[in-house]
């Protein structure tokens, strides 16, 4: 009985119409297409955008005065699903006392993961873009310097997919 | 006991009343100037045991850290533990230095990197194994992509100091302790003490190539401007439409407060 009413809850929950936020109506009368997702546990508005309309998407967001990018990150959806690219975008002004914040999600399929990317908008998303190629194999097109961050630079494979194996390395294996 | 000449204890004993003319005691209780004069200026010893002494009291560690492990080790550089007094000097070359202090986790990347210090250490070289991370690779061990399981895999070891990060006591009783060893090596034993290779070498046919980092990041021609496809993909260069969304979300902003 729980469960159900557990089912039943949860399919309440997503197929209640999630209200769009300031941003999301903003950017909806000025004609950039995303979808709204559900606000995270601190009530910030999330975006999913299509791949292919994150640049102006992101240059409309920059304009409304979205000028830092607080931070990019990916993450892998779960086995046989999307790749997921997450950017945490506030407003940053002199004095600013709880700052508007918004996250932008583009997933990704899996086979062929390409996204343009925002260094040109942000120059923080240079690291951290070149962290996510590493991470997951996420092509950012466009970026200046795309290379491995942290594994070297001859490494295969993407180590956070939830689908990689462990090389089994002389090194990697365990010592008892 | 013969006494030859010069002053000897038993003269003070001529004026004694208890000893007759032309008496002398053969075994006075007072130490014999010549043994105690030897005794206090000449060391007898071996080679073996002077090398081994004054190879442990001036050991060099080498300054090296790569994770929390070497927090606790800068603790035993500063005042409080200060390591000076082992005779420990920190050196920041591996030409001179004689011990390496393995602190903190060692990943693939890093690895050839230790390799490579190691080998240009001065042998003989001493390493300890500082904290779980570079004894078995400690809490990365259970999934860790690159985490290397153990820097005894590359590097042979002398003392192991077991820890999450061990307390700079800890390193003390290790210093000790490679210092007792270090005490009972002997030069004609040296031959077993070359350290084998534990890790896979092959003999390459180096390229020179030019470096990679050239101090020029930033300054790299592909960091001007973003590639044309890109730029043809957004219609017009970034700022120019950045500026031009800015006029018209300023607008926005006005009709916003317009209409409040």
């Amino acid at each position: 009985m729980a469960d159900k009413e557990k089912e039943n809850a949860s399919d309440a929950a997503e197929s209640a119409i999630i209200e769009a936020g300031e941003v999301s109506t903003w950017l909806t009368e000025q004609g950039f297409g995303h979808e709204a997702m559900e606000r995270d546990h601190l009530g910030i508005e999330i975006l999913k955008v299509e791949p292919q309309f994150l640049l102006p998407f992101a240059t409309a967001l920059y304009a409304y005065g979205f000028n830092y990018l607080r931070c990019q990150s990916a993450y892998d959806a779960g086995p046989g699903k999307e790749l997921v690219s997450v950017y945490d975008l506030t407003k940053l002004t002199d004095d600013a006392d709880a700052p508007a914040e918004v996250r932008i999600k583009v997933f990704l399929p899996r086979e062929n993961p390409t996204i343009p990317s925002v260094y040109w908008i942000w120059k923080a998303a240079d690291w951290q873009e070149r962290e996510c190629y590493d991470m997951f194999g996420i092509t950012y097109e466009g970026h200046p310097n795309l290379k491995r961050l942290l594994m070297p630079e001859d490494w295969e494979g993407w180590p956070l997919r939830k689908d990689y194996i462990s090389p089994d390395f002389y090194e990697l294996q365990d010592a008892y | 006991m013969v006494i030859s000449s010069g002053k000897r204890p038993g003269d003070n004993l001529a004026n004694n009343p208890l000893i007759n003319p032309g008496e002398r005691i053969m075994n006075p209780a007072a130490g014999g100037g010549v043994t105690q004069d030897l005794s206090e200026n000449i060391i007898l010893t071996t080679v073996d045991d002077l090398y081994n002494w004054t190879r442990l009291s001036s050991l060099f560690p080498l300054l090296y850290g790569t994770a929390c492990c070497f927090i606790e080790f800068a603790a035993l550089l500063g005042s409080r533990f200060d390591f000076d007094r082992f005779g420990l000097a920190p050196r920041a070359s591996p030409r001179q230095a004689d011990l390496i202090i393995v602190a903190g986790t060692v990943t693939m990347k890093m690895a050839p990197a230790l390799v490579r210090l190691y080998e240009q250490m001065p042998k003989p070289a001493y390493v300890i194994a500082m904290g779980a991370c570079t004894i078995t690779g400690g809490m990365f061990s259970a999934d860790s992509p690159t985490a290397l399981r153990g820097v005894d895999k590359i590097i042979p070891v002398d003392v192991y100091i077991p820890g999450c990060p061990p307390r700079p006591e800890a390193i003390f009783d290790a210093v000790i302790k490679l210092r007792k060893k270090i005490a009972n090596e002997s030069m004609q034993e040296r031959g077993e003490f070359i350290s084998t290779h534990r890790f896979y070498t092959r003999s390459h046919e180096m390229k020179t190539v030019a470096p990679i980092l050239t101090g020029e990041y930033l300054a790299s021609g592909t960091r001007d401007m973003p590639p044309k496809e890109l730029m043809q993909a957004m219609g017009m260069p970034v700022e120019k439409t950045a500026d031009a969304k800015l006029e018209g979300a300023k607008a926005t902003a006005d009709k916003q407060e317009d209409k409040a």
